[in-house]
């Protein structure tokens, strides 16, 4: 059951497209910066399986320029 | 940042406030000309001083001042308070001279302190209520009692808007006294920014019983 | 691994971020984060739309154990962005006044009883069958209401309309949106506003047209002065018939005599022509000029009928039309200088501005409702100013739903939830979704609400169940309408939460969940569907309006049409529902969205909001290759109506020299049932109290607080002066705030209305005033 942080990095002037697609994706849960274009992200997700998936989904997001973990957390 | 570049920091925006005051007289003209004034417990002025204060000196919290400070200034709760700083003997009672400071507040480097804001700078005659103290002796001891001042937080539940716990006679102007570098601490509000502080908060007179409501068939 | 633990590590991960964040970003802020940091951790906090008014702000109800013990702004809900008004701040209160109805009464031998919530039900269902089969089915009736939820509604119509097939579902919006509908079809063939709330943040120019916007969509009107603040350059124009809070936060405040807000708006189309300020591209591609019926009368007498003939006229033709309405000539009329009709005309007229106009009761509870609706829209047409970011005409609504339930859900007589009643295609796609025979859905409307409540006294309608609502405050001239309730041989059925002088009236009274105890949905001014679950258990028997119906319905054998179980109805209902909305112009989010989000703006399209409706940026149902397309209407234009100054129903005469307007205050809502039972907002405005001119009541010799009878040709009341108050009417007019039921304004108001929408018009009627 991982849960992961990360400092989510938009493209250029696509930060409230990135918060858009991440708040719609299942198991996302973000916290925009009020004053820098930088996004937190807190992932948690039932499995290895659904999280595998999601971190594809989200180097796929079209919105999204880098993404840089600050917290990784799996209990078994 | 030290200490001492901090007070730096705190003089050259206060300096800017007090520099600004005189230019924001000319600017505080009727919202609304033509109508009716003085209704809705004058409520005009709230909307006058939310346009005309810079949203800086709205959400300055560098003040110090305290709710207990206030107090002691204050024979009962709403009565006018002593004037805590020296007033030159030659002073002529000339308005501008204290609305220079206190209608828009600033930082005052001689007394260390940021003015506090006058809620109605339109009663011209600040001397009639407001004196100064030359001596803390008394003729004779007293046996006055004060009521206990108004409690803070009297909200219905956690986080909610607190009603007005004061009359809003010659105190209606919410922004003057609630925000900035001179409110006190205590009642100070982050959010002056709104603009249309009776929208949340309502009168609740704290010395008022409250009224039951009941249904009469 | 448990959730508060799991919880206790997602915070952990959030705030490793965040230090990282801070470490990367030297003063990097984030607020929504803060604001999650100064939450109890025992409490839960549940979004909800509030239960107030139809500006729809979200609020988050904050829960500990069972009890919903506070409330904030919802953050993510772009209508309030965190912030509410002081109804908002404190509605969970409402929930919790002592003399809530829990349990099910029926009248016995005159008084009421408590019984089981179903012993009530059967009751009903049995009265219904012998009353549909001693009178007809056109004697059997629903009144709902703006604050009904959609699936409360949606039930409704299906077993009125669909099932025991009469006409006869009517809502309270009749008294207070039906003139903005109206407006709507009348010049777009389409109903609900073409802009958003981000219009405020947008526009240069705001005009409030008899909205006291500062008391009644507080929250919206702090946006409008927001933004003045931050931009500099915006300008607020108050204009009305009485000085309000609004009036002192506007840039200029212009008072206009009762009714002719027509005269001026048709004086602002002659200016914005004679200066030539018409926007020509716009108005040759996307406007046609029309003319209706004039001196159409006022609806005062029972059994009223009306119909409008539309005719096509040139441009010329309403160029002369508009002769009769130079500044100079309308100032005579209105009482508003020429100068600052020319005014107001050089802002619509400024091809530099963008302008939005406000507008709620003022002018649709107004006799001529639609047609100043309509005049306002014409000056939006002339200048094109109009479906863009900060140009909008922008119809607020009163109650929660208005637009959810009753007009997009269609809770009046001659609609359905798509179309009306009279045309065959929508009657077979009713029939059809709700698997009934197409011969069920009867052709005709029946009554509108004035005259359903005629029909009452009559005695054509004999059973009347009345849902979240309170018409016993609420109904023009009054008297007349609660006699009828109480003759012979009436049944009236209430569904509400406190006792209020409706259930008064009643025969059987049903406990119903308030709010949030069920899950809904509403609908705001602004196309927005708010969704809300179940998050507050409900006292005693109280049960959803929706499953009351459902419950009914069943016992009168239509099982088949309500199958759906206690724990998914919600849904199902709103799956059906969606069905009659499925295409580009109106469709609606589906459920699982719905709860997810703070709201979803209609048109949803492809998994996106509609923002601006009828212009092909913003909204996909538009014709390609056209910059605005008006698919409302068969031609595709918007259409520009001649529409002339007509007086009120009745004017201040010799015997009755005071106008008396009727209206509200920030602290309660409605008729006050539910704030009254609020301690903040009580002991802020315990009593209801009338308004007068100072100078009225120095020539009276009344003094502030002293006692005034108001006096009408229907009825008489006596109640406190209250002089420089919250208003200042101007001389010659009164205002009564309609909130208190120990002081009844509505026994003295007129029940005339817009012959078109049918609404009443509760700001106009003559009085005389004593000093008591």
């Amino acid at each position: 059951m991982p849960i992961l942080s990360y400092l989510v990095l938009p493209e250029a002037g696509a930060k409230e497209q990135l918060c858009t697609d991440l708040s719609t994706m299942e198991g996302c849960e973000i916290i925009p910066s009020d004053n820098e274009e930088v996004v937190v992200l807190v992932t948690d997700t039932p499995d290895e399986k659904t999280e595998e998936t999601l971190q594809k989904s989200l180097k796929n997001l079209p919105s999204l320029q880098s993404l840089s973990m600050t917290f990784g957390h799996s209990a078994e | 940042m030290t200490k001492a570049d901090k007070k730096l920091g705190k003089i050259a925006t206060g300096f800017a406030a007090i520099c600004l005051t005189g230019t924001f007289m000319v600017l505080s003209a009727n919202a609304a000309p033509g109508i009716p004034q003085g209704f809705d417990s004058d409520g005009e002025k709230i909307f006058k001083r939310f346009d005309n204060t810079p949203l800086a000196a709205m959400t300055g919290t560098d003040g110090t001042r305290t709710l207990n400070e206030y107090y002691v200034l204050r024979q009962y709760p709403g009565s006018p308070p002593r004037v805590p700083h020296d007033v030159p003997t030659s002073f002529s009672g000339d308005t501008l001279k204290c609305l220079a400071c206190h209608e828009r507040g600033g930082y005052d480097p001689n007394q260390d302190a940021y003015a506090p804001v006058t809620p109605h700078p339109e009663y011209e005659s600040c001397a009639q209520c407001h004196v100064p103290q030359r001596t803390e002796k008394l003729f004779v001891e007293t046996e006055w009692q004060s009521i206990n001042p108004p409690k803070l937080g009297l909200s219905e539940m956690g986080g909610s808007p607190p009603p007005i716990p004061h009359s809003l006679q010659i105190r209606e102007d919410c922004i003057a006294c609630h925000t900035g570098n001179a409110a006190v601490a205590e009642i100070r509000v982050e959010h002056g920014a709104r603009g249309n502080c009776r929208q949340c908060h309502v009168p609740m007179i704290a010395t008022e019983i409250r009224k039951e409501f009941s249904r009469d068939k | 691994m448990n959730t508060t633990r799991r919880s206790f590590i997602k915070i952990a991960a959030a705030s490793s971020a965040l230090a990282a964040a801070g470490s990367i970003f030297p003063g990097i802020s984030f607020a929504e984060w803060k604001k999650q940091e100064g939450a109890s951790g025992k409490i839960n906090w549940h979004k909800a739309p509030c239960r107030f008014c139809g500006t729809g702000c979200g609020v988050l109800v904050g829960m500990s154990g069972d009890r919903a013990v506070a409330v904030k702004g919802d953050p993510n809900c772009s209508v309030n962005k965190g912030l509410c008004c002081v109804k908002g701040f404190h509605s969970v209160q409402a929930l919790y006044g002592k003399d809530r109805i829990k349990k099910a009464q029926i009248r016995r031998n005159g008084k009421m009883v408590e019984v089981p919530i179903s012993e009530a039900l059967d009751v009903i269902a049995a009265k219904m069958k012998e009353t549909i089969k001693k009178h007809g089915k056109d004697s059997v009736a629903m009144y709902g209401s703006g604050q009904w939820t959609i699936p409360d509604g949606y039930v409704a119509s299906k077993l009125f309309k669909g099932c025991l097939g009469t006409n006869n579902v009517e809502a309270n919006a009749r008294l207070c949106m039906a003139s903005a509908v109206t407006g709507f079809m009348t010049s777009f063939g389409i109903d609900e506003p073409m802009g958003c709330y981000e219009d405020i943040e947008e526009a240069d120019v705001m005009i409030t047209w008899g909205n006291n916007m500062a008391e009644m969509h507080p929250v919206l009107f702090s946006r409008m002065l927001a933004s003045r603040k931050r931009k500099n350059n915006v300008t607020i124009i108050d204009f009305a018939t009485r000085t309000t809070r609004t009036s002192q936060a506007a840039d200029k405040s212009i008072l206009f005599k009762p009714n002719t807000d027509l005269a001026v708006a048709n004086a602002i189309c002659y200016e914005i022509i004679r200066n030539d300020w018409v926007n020509w591209d716009f108005v040759n591609k996307h406007t046609s000029f029309h003319k209706g019926k004039t001196n159409i009368g006022y609806g005062t007498e029972d059994h009223f009928k009306f119909k409008d003939k539309p005719e096509d006229i040139s441009f010329e033709e309403y160029k002369t039309f508009l002769e009769d309405y130079t500044p100079e000539k309308v100032e005579r009329i209105s009482g508003v200088s020429a100068r600052d009709i020319k005014y107001m005309a050089s802002l619509y007229g400024d091809p530099a501005k963008k302008v939005t106009s406000f507008w709620c009761m003022g002018m649709n509870q107004h006799v001529r409702g639609t047609w100043i609706n309509n005049l306002v829209y014409n000056i939006h047409l002339l200048t094109g100013k109009i479906s863009t970011p900060g140009n909008s005409p922008f119809s607020l609504t009163g109650q929660p739903s208005a637009c959810g339930t009753v007009r997009e859900v269609g809770t009046l007589t001659h609609k359905l939830p798509h179309g009306v009643v009279m045309k065959e295609k929508d009657r077979k796609m009713a029939a059809e979704i709700w698997d009934v025979p197409l011969s069920n859905i009867d052709p005709k409307p029946t009554y509108h609400t004035v005259e359903m409540f005629r029909a009452l006294d009559r005695g054509d309608i004999r059973f009347m169940w009345i849902q979240v609502t309170n018409p016993m405050i609420t109904m023009p001239k009054l008297k007349r309408y609660r006699d009828g309730c109480l003759k012979e041989g009436r049944f009236i059925v209430v569904s509400d939460v406190y006792p209020t002088p409706t259930t008064d009236v009643a025969d059987v009274i049903l406990p119903a969940s308030m709010w949030v105890e069920q899950e809904g949905l509403y609908g705001n001014s602004e196309r927005r569907t708010q969704h809300f679950d179940r998050i507050v258990p409900g006292p005693g028997d109280t049960m959803s309006d929706t499953w009351q119906i459902i419950e009914v319905a069943r016992r009168l054998g239509f099982e088949k049409q309500f199958p759906w179980g206690e724990d998914e109805y919600i849904g199902k209902i709103w799956e059906e529902y969606r069905r009659f909305h499925d295409n580009p112009k109106h469709n609606m989010a589906p459920y699982k969205v719905l709860k997810e989000r703070s709201g979803v703006q209609w048109p949803f399209v492809n998994g996106k909001e509609t923002r601006w409706r009828f212009n092909s940026k913003y909204d996909p149902a538009c014709k390609k290759g056209t910059d605005f397309d008006f698919y409302g209407k068969k031609d595709g234009k918007a259409w520009i109506w001649a529409r002339p100054y007509e007086p009120a129903a009745e004017s201040p005469d010799q015997e009755y020299n005071f106008w008396l307007n009727t209206g509200r205050v920030i602290e309660h809502w409605h008729t006050g049932s539910m704030t009254r039972r609020i301690p903040v907002l009580h002991n802020a405005m315990p009593e209801s109290y009338v308004e007068m001119n100072p100078d009225d009541a120095a020539d009276m010799g009344v003094a502030n607080g002293e006692k005034v009878k108001i006096i009408s040709r229907r009825g008489e009341i006596t109640m406190k002066a209250s002089i420089n108050g919250r208003g200042v009417p101007p001389r010659g007019m009164v205002f009564v705030p309609f909130f208190d039921e120990s002081y009844k304004i509505n026994e003295v108001t007129l029940d005339a209305f817009c012959p078109i929408s049918k609404q009443p018009d509760y700001k106009k009627c003559a009085v005389r005033l004593e000093k008591a």
